[in-house]
This record gives C-alpha cells, structure tokens and sequence, in this order.
C-alpha cells in the first residue's frame, strides 16, 4: 500500500533538507499591505522549488504563520480546520509552559516570534549552492518584498551546511524514512506520508485533520477536492513547519563536562569528558551510537542508523535511558512490551521531518546555534508530544529529576544525568542549561495550489456588518 | 493498612449562587488546592486525590432541566465515612463556605449535622480504578523519602566501591537504611490491606463469576440478541463531529500541564433507551470486577500512567461522569487509550451520545483518532480545584520506589541484585 505522492504540489522541503546546496538564509517577513502581498505571493506560488525538483543552484520554499494567512486577507481571519496549536501559535501562556519556554527562555525575550517583537506572517526559504548565489537570490526576493507591501522582520543567516552541530556533534543522522520517498536512511518499516504531508494516510491510516473548505470558497477551483467530502482541501500536500532559534552554550556544555570528569587529583580528563559528553548525546562526536560503540568513537558506524535499543542495553548501560537521542528517537526502548513491533510502531507516531540549519560559529565568536526546524502533520501528537513529553519531561521512562541532559530546560530543584553503571550508577547533579530558545514560530508549508489559493482568497463581500 | 475508597458528594447549587461558587473555586485554586484558606485539602489525612468541579445547567435528551451540579470528589484511603468525618472537623468551615451554595444546605450545622448532609449527597461509582489497591498516601511518601536517602548515599564517593558485586553493593545499601532510625520501616514490608477488605474481595472474586455461570443458560441468548439490537443501533448513531470550540480548549488548557500529573473528568449522555442502559451498566460491572482483581498492581489493561479512575452514572443513569488523575498531558493519555484501550473504552463511551461510531459496541470508535480526540475534549469538564498529593511522582515511578522498598530486605541472588540497582 504504497502512497503516491503528488511530488508537484508539495514544496520541496517536505523531500529533501537540500543537502547539496549548503548555504542557506531565511527572511521573516511582516505583512503591511495585504493586496500587494496577496499578488507577489501568487507570483511566488509559480516559480517557487517543489518536490520533484531536484535543484542544483538553489531553491526557495514559502511558509506562512496563522496571523500571516490572516494578514493575507483581512477580516476574514484563518480558515477552519487549521489545528488549533498552529491558529493559537507557539507563544501562548499555555503553549510555553508546555514547551518549557519559561524563565529566560520566555518568548518575551525572544529576538523574532516573541509578543513584544515584530509580527512574523512569511518566512521565505532560501537555499543555494554558493554564498554568491545565496546573496543575489536573497537580495532579489527582498526587493521584491519591499516592492509589494512586505517589510523584513529578520533575517535568519544560517552558517554553511556542514556534518556537525555547534557542539561538536555529527548530526542529522536519523531521519525517519518517508513512504513514498525513497528517502530517509535506516532500515524498517517506512513511516506513512500522512505524518508529515496532509491529505494522506498516517499511522493510524486515517486522515489528519486539515483544513477543508466550502467549495463556494473555492470558486476557481484553486484547490482539489477532498475525496471523502468533496470539500476545498486547503491542506493537501501542506505540512507545519516548527521553526525555533535555539542558542547552543558551547563552552558551558564543554566546561561541564570537562569539571565533572576531573581526576581525583584535580587535573581534567579529556578522554573522561568526551565519554560524558557523549553519554549525554547517545552518540559519539564522531556519529557512531554508544549502544553500539559504547567504549569509544568509532568512524565506521559514523551514519549507523539501523539499530534498536532493548535487545542489547534494556538498561542504558552503554547508552543512558536519558541520553539525547535516546529520548528523542526512543526506537524500540518504550513501553507498552520494548523490543517488539509494538513499541517501534507507537515511536513512529511520534515522529518529526528534521530541517534544521545550524547558525555563528565558534571560532568566529558570537552567537552560535541550531535553527531547530521541523515538518510534522499533527503539532500536537508530534512535535509537541516530542518536547514535552520525551525531551523535557523529567520523569521519562522512568527516570526521576531528569529532563534532557543536552537540550532540555533546568528545573529550580536541581537538574540531574544518571549514567547507568556497574555496581551501581553514577549520578551527575545540577546540569547548567546549554540550550536557549531566542525565537520560534508555527508555520504552515502550504501546497503549491493551496499557496496561490491564499494569495488569491476570496474577500467577503462587505456587508458592512463584518 | 487501608484500601482506597472514591468518595463523590454531589449538590445541585442554589438559584444565583454559581456565580459566587465559582469565585471562590478560583479563589482556592489562585492559593492552592492543599493550603488556602477555604478548604486546605492537604490537611485532611490520607487524600491521595481530590477535586471540585461544576457541572452546568443542562436539558437532558427530552428537555428537562437538569440544575448546575457541585461536584466533591477524592481517593482516599479507608473509608467514606472516614473521609467524611475528617472534612466536617478539620475543614468544616470549609464544608460550609462551598456547599452553602447548594440547595438544602444547613444553616451553622455541627459536625454531625455537615457528615449527615455530605452522606446524603454521596453517589456512588458504577467503577473505580485503583493503580496499586493497598498503597496508602503515607506509604507513597516514604518510599519516595527513602529513594531520596538511597541515591544521596550512593553519591557519596565512596559509598559503593566499584569491585563490588550486585550483592555486596545490596548489602551496603541495606545496611545503611538499617543504621538509620528513620528509614529502619523500610526493610519491614508494606502492611496490607485489612483482613475484612481482603475477605470480602476474594468472595467478590468468586461470587461474580459463579453467578454469571449459573445465568449463563440466560445470558447467552440475551447478550446475543442484545449484540445484534447494538448493531442495528450502531447504523443509526451519530457521531458528533469537529473540534470543540477554541473558547472550551483554551479554558480546559488553563487547568493543565503545571506538574507531572493532571486530571481529567468528562460527561455525557447516555444514549436514549433501556439497551444502552443496560449494557452500559453490564460493561461497568465487569470493568469494576476487572479493575478490581487483575487490574489492581500497576497497570489498567497495560496503561501505566493511571493512578485512580472512576465511572460514576448520575440522573438515574441518563448521564455518566468519568474521572481520573493520571500522568502526563491529555494528548499523551488519549494516545495510549487509543493503543492500549480502544476496545474498553468502546464498550463505555459508545453507549454515550456522539461517541465516534463503533461497530459490534468494541470495534471502531476511538480508534478514529481524531474523532476520538475531539469527542473527549468536548466532553472534558474543567477542573478548578484539583488535589495531588504527590504531583511530582508519576505512578511508575511510584512503583519503583515500593520496589526499591520491596527488594530492600529481601535476600536477592546477583541477577536479582543487579535488577535491584538498576531502579536505583
């Protein structure tokens, strides 16, 4: 039961992360006159990079916030079907504590998306192979912008594309392999397209709940219909997109590490603060998985990716249970019976389409970080559930006062990372925070008609009573 | 050592007065549901769970008026009447300043006077669920005390030396609980439950299903036609669709997500007619019989992060309330009803109105995810005051603490060492 998919509807970055074109800038844009937005937006929907493209020299991809869609069309607000996380967005009272965004990582300190900066309605996409064509095809679109009615909130510079993070991590290893696609890496069973790409079976092989319209709103008949219903299908072939600028606190994680490992004499241990270092991971600087590689940094499982955890380290003995990617990708470590098909088949509900770019860079100074980005169909059962409920939870699996060692928030009663261990575990307490959120948003990757259909949305006629 | 009992009053509120209840509902929550200075529910013994809620003015299936309801609800451990007699002494004033605002409500009454109103206003659950039946309060907390003193042990350099076998580092961990005086409780074993409690179970147990056996001749051809007559129904139900509306979502968002635990309490009509009446009344009894003596250790049919449920029909059995206190955020939960329960929560809720159509009562229905998800956050009643008294702890992890405790004076070979200090 093979889904295929509508590869010229969906915008390319629901295929592929464009790994061949390493540079890449995002512009948040605000909306100012709605009429000369709508009318660049429809010329965009035409020449922007869809999924069956396989761009050499760049690509461009456009993706709209709920006030965005909203600024759009006055007086209309968002259409209905929407998931309430995307129409409410990523910064309410409710959402942040959810998220974890408290504290100093409060959206009211945000640098973009926050409730005291800019509003955000567009984030343009852009990504290509040099940093000549970058600046020449940013520049064009920002014109452009400008020319109708959209000013530049920010400017998201992301630094060239290469294989580690900001702390020094291979990254970008696992990624769910997408029915339909080919892509993705790892073997097992594909994930269903409907998790990541509306208007197409998920998991549960239902449909996910989508934004389908009257066909009076239709008119032109911009979008198809819905099989089912015969209703307008805004979403079809459209995706959220979670983006989140998170500050990565190079030298507090390094400095962490290095004090906790110190010898009993006092003198540091570069071997012993790579090995924690890497038990916070669940991998190797190099890439290799610790339940594989558990003693030391291996280059040939550098991009190992078919692995599970139960059948080898039930107890976290070389992979911690809290560790990074043991809880982001849990595989077949969770409950209900781990180690079956059972468990691999709720973890596939829980999966998220990584996009993210890293931003600065260390030895330049300055600010260094991810752009976490992510696609998902359900914000709620995906991405939210995701960090909430296996990053920052500090009860995961079982585990007491831990909430992600390398990522997660701090609790005010103390923040702690077990490395399990014979006779008995060793216990590290009061873990800095390495990881700052300094802005975010919930986007909508909509389809490439239903792009040129917001563009082009009916106005109500003015009755004068709206 | 005490069992857990769901003690639910229920009293229709006074014409005018839901404005101010739900005032001082606020006013309870702003200061906290365990310390304030209406109902400090923490100072009550052996609450593990506790809330109040209002259920609005409705019309039922024929339009008759069913007044605004306040709801007391906790799980405690004992009995009821316990229960009752405690909130009348230690918190009476608070008795008074809430249900004053009901129908009936004595004017000044003496403790007596509140226990007798509040025990004429309990209703009693079709079913209750409890995560592990026996473990008090007081237990629950000191076996988290005692995880506490463990782990700061064996941080201690040199605490466990590395050499040491699982049986050794056993022993080490043993030894230091036994020098201290506050922990020496720990290497006896939890007491049990009552003798009379544990009598009346193991009847329960037995008598049930020797009843059904001998009714089977009956049974049989009733549940058959019963069967064919659901699904005849079942073509004619309609499931009620969309999300709720972003007003009730956000409200219900207000009350959750502060801690590991939240609470979740929904109602619904039953649908019209004496079948689904009966049947929902058949399922609920054979739900409390499993709830009761296999579902009673740790897990509801493999669900892990519940702590207490119940299922309690009101109005004469036209509308069912559903509570529980479990662990994690409502998505969470309604993902696991859907792995683990769907058939089960079928059997309930599809004899509700709007229930996500079902096929054959257990087929179906929640395992329409959307639908499903929508159908219980438009059911959802908020919860303005709600009562944990360990909102930190998910109950697995209140399993492993009595583990902990457990294995701790227990002689364990090295397999059963090493399993040992892995929850440590």
């Amino acid at each position: 039961m093979t889904t295929r998919l509508e590869l010229d509807d969906m915008q390319g970055l629901l295929a592929r992360g464009y790994g061949s074109l390493p540079y890449a800038t995002f512009l948040l844009l605000g909306i100012d006159d709605a009429a000369a937005a709508r009318s660049l937006l429809a010329r965009w929907a035409d020449v922007l990079t869809d999924a069956a493209a396989r761009p050499a020299d760049d690509a461009v991809n456009v993706a709209l916030t709920a006030d965005g869609i909203a600024a759009l069309s006055p007086g209309r607000g968002i259409p209905a079907g929407f998931s309430e996380q995307f129409a409410s967005g990523m910064t309410t009272a409710y959402r942040s504590r959810l998220l974890g965004d408290l504290d100093d990582d409060d959206p009211r300190g945000w640098r973009w998306g926050g409730p005291t900066t800019a509003p955000v309605h567009v984030m343009v996409l852009v990504f290509a192979r040099t940093e000549e064509l970058l600046a020449d095809r940013c520049g064009r679109l920002a014109d452009q912008a400008a020319g109708h009615g959209l000013s530049v909130v920010d400017r998201l510079e992301t630094g060239r594309l290469g294989l580690t993070e900001p702390f020094g991590f291979h990254d970008g290893i696992s990624q769910p392999p997408l029915e339909g696609l080919g892509s993705g890496d790892g073997r097992g069973d594909p994930v269903r397209a409907g998790e990541f790409v509306l208007g197409y079976p998920n998991e549960h092989d239902q449909l996910t709940a989508r934004p389908l319209l009257p066909v009076a709103d239709d008119p032109r008949s911009l979008l198809a219909r819905d099989h089912a219903t015969g209703l307008a299908d805004l979403g079809r072939n459209g995706s959220y997109l979670v983006v989140r600028q998170l500050r990565q606190d190079v030298e507090a994680f390094w400095s962490f590490t290095e004090a906790a490992t110190r010898t009993p004499d006092g003198r540091p241990d570069a071997a012993a603060s790579q090995q924690l270092a890497a038990k916070m991971m669940g991998r190797w600087p190099g890439g290799a998985p610790l339940v594989l590689a558990p003693e030391r940094d291996d280059p040939a499982l550098a991009a190992e990716n078919d692995f599970g955890y139960h059948a080898t380290d039930p107890r976290g003995m070389a992979c911690p249970l809290g560790s990074h990617v043991r809880r982001a990708n849990p595989r077949d470590a969770l409950e209900p019976r781990p180690g079956t098909e059972q468990s691999l088949a709720i973890n596939r509900r829980h999966r998220l389409l990584r996009r993210g770019r890293s931003y600065g860079s260390a030895e330049r100074g300055g600010e260094t970080g991810l752009y976490f980005m992510c696609l998902n169909a359900n914000l709620a059962r995906q991405y939210e559930f995701v960090q909430h409920s296996w990053l920052n939870n500090p009860t995961f699996n079982g585990l007491y006062d831990e909430p992600d060692p390398v990522v997660g928030p701090r609790r005010a009663k103390g923040t702690y990372f077990t490395t399990p261990a014979r006779p008995v575990r060793r216990r590290y307490a009061d873990l800095p925070q390495f990881v700052h959120v300094r802005g975010g948003a919930y986007f909508f990757l909509p389809g490439i008609r239903a792009l040129r259909y917001l563009a082009e949305r009916p106005h109500r006629p003015t009755t004068g009573r709206d | 050592m005490p069992h857990q009992v769901a003690v639910t009053v229920r009293a229709p509120i006074a014409d005018g007065r839901g404005g101010d209840l739900s005032r001082l509902l606020a006013s309870i929550r702003r200061q906290g549901a365990g310390h304030n200075d209406v109902l400090p529910i923490g100072d009550l013994p052996g609450v593990h769970f506790a809330r109040l809620f209002v259920l609005e003015e409705t019309a039922d299936l024929d339009g008759a008026e069913l007044p605004a309801c306040l709801f007391y609800m906790a799980d405690v451990d004992g009995s009821a009447e316990r229960h009752l007699r405690d909130l009348s002494t230690v918190t009476g004033h608070g008795v008074d300043a809430l249900f004053e605002h009901c129908d009936g409500y004595p004017e000044a009454p003496t403790a007596t006077a509140r226990v007798a109103w509040l025990r004429d206003h309990q209703v009693a659950p079709a079913a209750t669920y409890v995560h592990a039946v026996g473990r008090s309060v007081d237990q629950v907390h000191q076996e988290a005390r005692l995880r506490e003193a463990i782990e700061q042990f064996v941080d201690r350099p040199a605490a466990i030396p590395s050499q040491l076998t699982a049986v050794e580092a056993h022993g080490r961990i043993r030894a230091f609980a036994t020098e201290r005086d506050d922990l020496l409780w720990s290497v006896r074993p939890a007491p049990r439950p009552g003798l009379r409690f544990r009598v009346g179970e193991a009847i329960h147990r037995v008598a049930l299903p020797l009843l059904v056996l001998c009714l089977l001749p009956v049974l049989v051809p009733v549940v058959l036609v019963a069967a064919l007559r659901i699904r005849l129904a079942e073509r004619r139900d309609v499931p009620e669709t969309g999300p709720p509306a972003a007003e009730h979502a956000h409200e219900l968002e207000r009350h959750e997500d502060f801690v590991a635990q939240n609470s979740f309490t929904a109602v619904g009509f039953v649908k019209p007619g004496k079948l689904r009446r009966m049947t929902m009344r058949a399922v609920l009894i054979g739900l409390d019989y499993a709830d009761r003596h296999v579902y009673n250790r740790d897990n509801l049919a493999g669900v892990r992060s519940i702590h207490f449920a119940r299922w309690v029909p009101i109005d004469d059995g036209r509308r069912l309330v559903f509570c529980s206190s479990y662990d994690g955020t409502l998505e969470s939960y309604m993902d696991e009803f859907i792995d683990r329960l769907a058939w089960g929560l079928n059997a309930v809720f599809s004899n509700g109105v709007g229930y996500p159509r079902t096929r054959w009562l257990l087929f179906g229905g929640a395992r329409d995810e959307t639908a499903f998800k929508n159908y219980l956050r438009r059911h959802q009643v908020a919860n303005p005051v709600w009562y944990s008294a360990y909102d930190e702890l998910p109950a697995r992890n209140v399993d492993t603490n009595a583990r902990l405790r457990a294995d701790l004076a227990r002689d364990l070979d090295e397999q059963g060492a090493e399993a040992w200090l892995a929850v440590v």
